[in-house]
């Protein structure tokens, strides 16, 4: 006989909780922002930049992660290969990420490892072996990456969506690594000048997170900054909406069992005054698991493994894209509920329930959203790259937790635009693109030119 | 060199059961407010029954539909809306159930986590059944039959283990399958799997441990254990494969690749430990000898910090898997001759102290970066105590990767890494096929 508790329990009495304690300070030239973080043997330390692929000429599109790739194949006198020895026999794993806004160059590192892991740093940023034959193959190996992303239905669509949302030409209408025109482009020179002007302490700072207790933090930012000077601009994108109206893009992949879809529109840029209300209405419409896309066109309809919509908002810009991969027969259904669903959202706004789950969903997730070293770095690299106050987390929090009804409303009813929604779609064109003449979304174009 | 710095911090534990026979494991860590709940169920694809592929996934799914006092879709709003993150996964010898909750939540997630553990079968109805039975064929679709390179999994352990061998069969099973599972396939399979004297339930973080038995002894304590369980079939199977297997396979993909499997030792032993730094020393990181010869020097393959790494079987047998994606213009045939030459002369040459140094310090760094995390050092808990009988291994985890020696690594290599155990799936752009 089994005996269960029906009464759901009410929740205990909170810890007081706040944004982990960190230290900003000055170091050589240079800032550093620190944040100790207990028994976390492993801290993430980068050099966070406030220049990104958003700053990159549409025709050297890439630039910026060729250079972040070729900084890491030899510095210092150490060939690629010895450079990658030189982290990793202290258990330090180096990464180089590159997002529209920032660039990230640093390791992974245990804790007692992390001198050594700055001196590594310093080399790849001011004695960077910079060698042509290293150019060629880090572009050839993102080339192939390019190539291979865009196999993935998913990233087909993306891609294309934004191809269809900004104008031709400019650097949002290209993905985020560039194309392979663009990277092949990309010389010894080129990288030699965004190294030598983009790049910069002046837009940069290093940033640790993790167990900090034996580190003399001023001789790790001295060790990183050492020789390193220039001050540089964050630079923009110049975004441009496409013109033409909307439409629908089937991109033909013959014999696909799922058409991948990408339904948005240009957003916001980051810092919208607006914004706690408008991702307050995102996690409602597309964020949560019981949002209402992913409730309707998965538990419902059962249609697809997920569906979700999100504001990617950069410094300059912004789109608004849902997306879902849904059973090849489904297609048009698919989009007409999703759609419907954005409808409902722009006409009729949050219901209290909803905002009720959103509101403490953000609220309560703080603690777990900055335990990590990752976690922590993240945070505080945005703070670096969108010029945030120290305060910006606990203050935000608040604003979360005070976001009303209305506010939500308002930002549904001006950032969701039915008018102007463009829908692609990657799968079996023969098999989908008729129906697609009916969901309203304006003409059917069908690319069979892959 | 030295591992001086690194120090494997030792976690307390209290491992302890209810008379019903839930194991329950509490590790008390109040850095954060927080707390990772953690429940392993023993069973996995490896217990499912002929034409019943999948059925364990499929069931997983269903523990987020609704049980005795949860409606369908409240399990995942209740747990959201305190910011909870969770999720679940099925593998070949388990399945998980995780949910990391700020810490004055603990009881929603204990009483949610009871609640389907005892009170399943009436919510069970064919309405939500086929719901998700939509949902994972959905899934099937978007993660393999849709997706460049996604079979490679499921052909790899099709061809590397011997006909109905438990591992021979992938977690999400095969369409047929899918389809032809019924309402009474799944209340059978909950009646003999999902029972506390089949499941270990770990806790990570910010809780005291007295007051946190106490409630799952409130909210699990009322369930009876089941009285015939299903235990996992016998996994046992000739160590090598005895042949060569090539399998070449035209698909929708933009450059060739090759996926290798080779039948190993299983995960829980000396000679997997061994593997698992051998891996590592050939290609894990950016400093191993596959990226050396084969990236940095010849520029055959796409970058990868993991071109091998074995599954953590331990029924009988595992997989060791080796990948490589080519580079434009190379051929599947150059890549996997020059993979070929850098392995045997590893295996021949033998492996360099600093070589062996680079990779235990890697493995090390892996492991307490892990361990670190609430989540995952709940999981590695629930693992160890489920699989080993003992969650304390986790605490020597570091100890065991760090006792194999470059001797070792060469026996086991060369005992795993032969041609004629291993199955060589080579992927074709469809064009080039043709």
């Amino acid at each position: 006989m089994t005996v269960l508790v029906p009464e759901r329990p009410a929740a205990g009495e909170p810890r007081p909780y706040r944004f982990p304690a960190f230290t900003r300070h000055d170091v050589a030239g240079g800032t550093v922002i620190a944040c100790h973080l207990e028994r976390r043997p492993i801290v993430s330390m980068a050099l966070v930049s406030r220049v990104g692929a958003a700053a990159e000429d549409p025709g050297s599109a890439g630039v910026a992660q060729l250079t972040a790739d070729l900084l890491g194949q030899g510095a210092g006198g150490l060939d690629a290969h010895a450079f990658a020895i030189a982290g990793e026999r202290l258990g330090a794993s180096w990464f180089a990420a590159v997002g529209w806004d920032s660039s990230h160059l640093g390791f992974d590192v245990p804790s007692f490892a992390v001198p050594e892991a700055a001196r590594l740093l310093n080399s790849a940023l001011v004695a960077p072996a910079m060698i042509a034959e290293e150019l060629a193959r880090v572009r050839d190996e993102r080339v192939d990456d390019l190539v291979a992303e865009a196999a993935r239905p998913r990233v087909r669509a993306a891609r294309e969506l934004a191809a269809r949302l900004w104008a031709e030409g400019t650097r949002y209408a290209l993905p985020q690594g560039g194309t392979p025109d663009t990277v092949e482009g990309v010389d010894l020179d080129a990288v030699r000048a965004w190294h030598e002007s983009r790049l910069l302490p002046g837009a940069a700072a290093l940033v640790l997170a993790g167990d900090l207790t034996e580190l003399d933090l001023d001789l790790v930012g001295a060790a990183v900054f050492d020789g390193w000077a220039g001050t540089g601009e964050a630079g923009g994108a110049s975004p441009q909406a496409a013109t033409g109206g909307r439409r629908v893009v089937v991109v033909d992949r013959p014999g696909s069992v799922q058409s991948a879809l990408a339904l948005g529109h240009l957003g916001p840029a980051r810092g919208a005054p607006d914004e706690v209300a408008l991702t307050t209405m995102q996690a409602a419409l597309g964020g949560l698991f019981n949002s209402r896309l992913n409730y309707t066109l998965r538990e419902k309809k059962g249609y697809t493994y997920g569906a979700s919509a999100q504001y990617d908002m950069r410094r300059d810009g912004g789109v608004f894209v849902a997306q879902s991969e849904v059973k090849t027969e489904v297609t048009a259904p698919a989009v007409v509920d999703a759609v419907a669903e954005i409808a409902g959202m722009q006409a009729g706004g949050i219901r209290d329930d909803e905002l009720d789950d959103v509101r403490r969903q953000r609220v309560e997730r703080y603690p777990l959203a900055f335990a990590s070293p990752r976690g922590v770095l993240g945070a505080l690299s945005d703070l670096v790259v969108h010029d945030l106050p120290d305060d910006y987390y606990d203050r935000q929090r608040e604003r979360i937790a005070a976001v009303g009804k209305d506010e939500v409303d308002s930002a549904a009813a001006k950032h969701l635009r039915l008018d102007e929604l463009t829908l692609v779609v990657v799968g079996d064109a023969s098999a989908v693109a008729d129906s697609l003449g009916d969901v309203g979304l304006g003409p059917v174009e069908v690319r069979t030119d892959e | 060199m030295t591992l001086t710095g690194m120090r494997a911090p030792h976690f307390e534990l209290t491992d302890t059961r209810l008379a019903n026979g839930l194991r329950v494991v509490v590790n008390e860590d109040h850095a954060v407010p927080i707390v990772a709940v953690n429940i392993w169920y023993d069973v996995g694809s490896r217990h499912e029954e002929p034409g019943r592929t999948g059925l364990a996934h499929l069931f997983e799914h269903l523990m987020f539909e609704g049980s005795a006092h949860v409606e369908k879709g409240e399990h995942l709003k209740l747990l959201q809306a305190v910011g909870a993150t969770l999720n679940a996964t099925t593998w070949c010898d388990r399945t998980n159930y995780f949910e990391t909750v700020p810490s004055h939540h603990l009881e929603l997630a204990l009483w949610l986590e009871a609640d389907r553990m005892g009170g399943l079968a009436d919510s069970l109805s064919q309405e939500t059944l086929d719901n998700q039975r939509a949902v994972v064929q959905n899934e099937r679709r978007q993660s393999y039959d849709n997706q460049p390179y996604g079979g490679w999994i499921e052909q790899l352990q099709q061809s590397a283990f011997p006909a109905g061998h438990p591992y021979q069969h992938s977690t999400i099973g095969s369409m047929d399958d899918l389809e032809a599972a019924s309402l009474d396939d799944v209340k059978d399979f909950y009646r003999r799997h999902y029972a506390p004297n089949n499941a270990v339930l770990t806790l990570v973080g910010d809780v005291d441990t007295d007051a946190a038995l106490a409630l799952v002894e409130k909210y699990f304590g009322g369930i009876p254990a089941c009285a015939d369980l299903v235990g996992a079939p016998d996994g046992t199977a000739p160590p090598v494969i005895g042949e060569e297997i090539r399998k070449v396979i035209p698909d929708n993909v933009p450059l060739p690749a090759v996926f290798m499997g080779y039948r190993c030792p299983p995960f829980g032993t000396p000679d997997f430990d061994a593997l698992s730094v051998l891996s590592v020393v050939l290609g894990g990181g950016r400093g191993s000898r596959l990226y050396r010869e084969l990236v940095l020097e010849r520029a055959l393959v796409r970058p990868s910090e993991e071109f091998v790494g074995a599954f953590d079987f331990v029924g009988g047998v595992s997989l060791l898997i080796a990948d490589l994606h080519c580079a434009e213009g190379v051929t599947p045939e150059q890549a996997e001759a020059a993979y070929d030459e850098v392995v045997d002369a590893a295996l021949r040459d033998g492996i360099a102290d600093d070589e062996l140094a680079r990779a235990r310090a890697l493995l090390t760094s892996d492991v307490l970066g892990h361990l670190a995390s609430l989540d995952s050092r709940a999981d590695a808990l629930s693992q160890h105590a489920t699989l080993f009988g003992d969650p304390e291994l986790v605490n020597t985890r570091v100890d065991r990767l760090l006792a194999p020696t470059a001797d070792d690594l060469l026996r086991v290599g060369r005992a795993v890494l032969r041609r004629d155990n291993r199955v060589v799936l080579t992927y074709l752009p469809e064009e080039e096929s043709a």
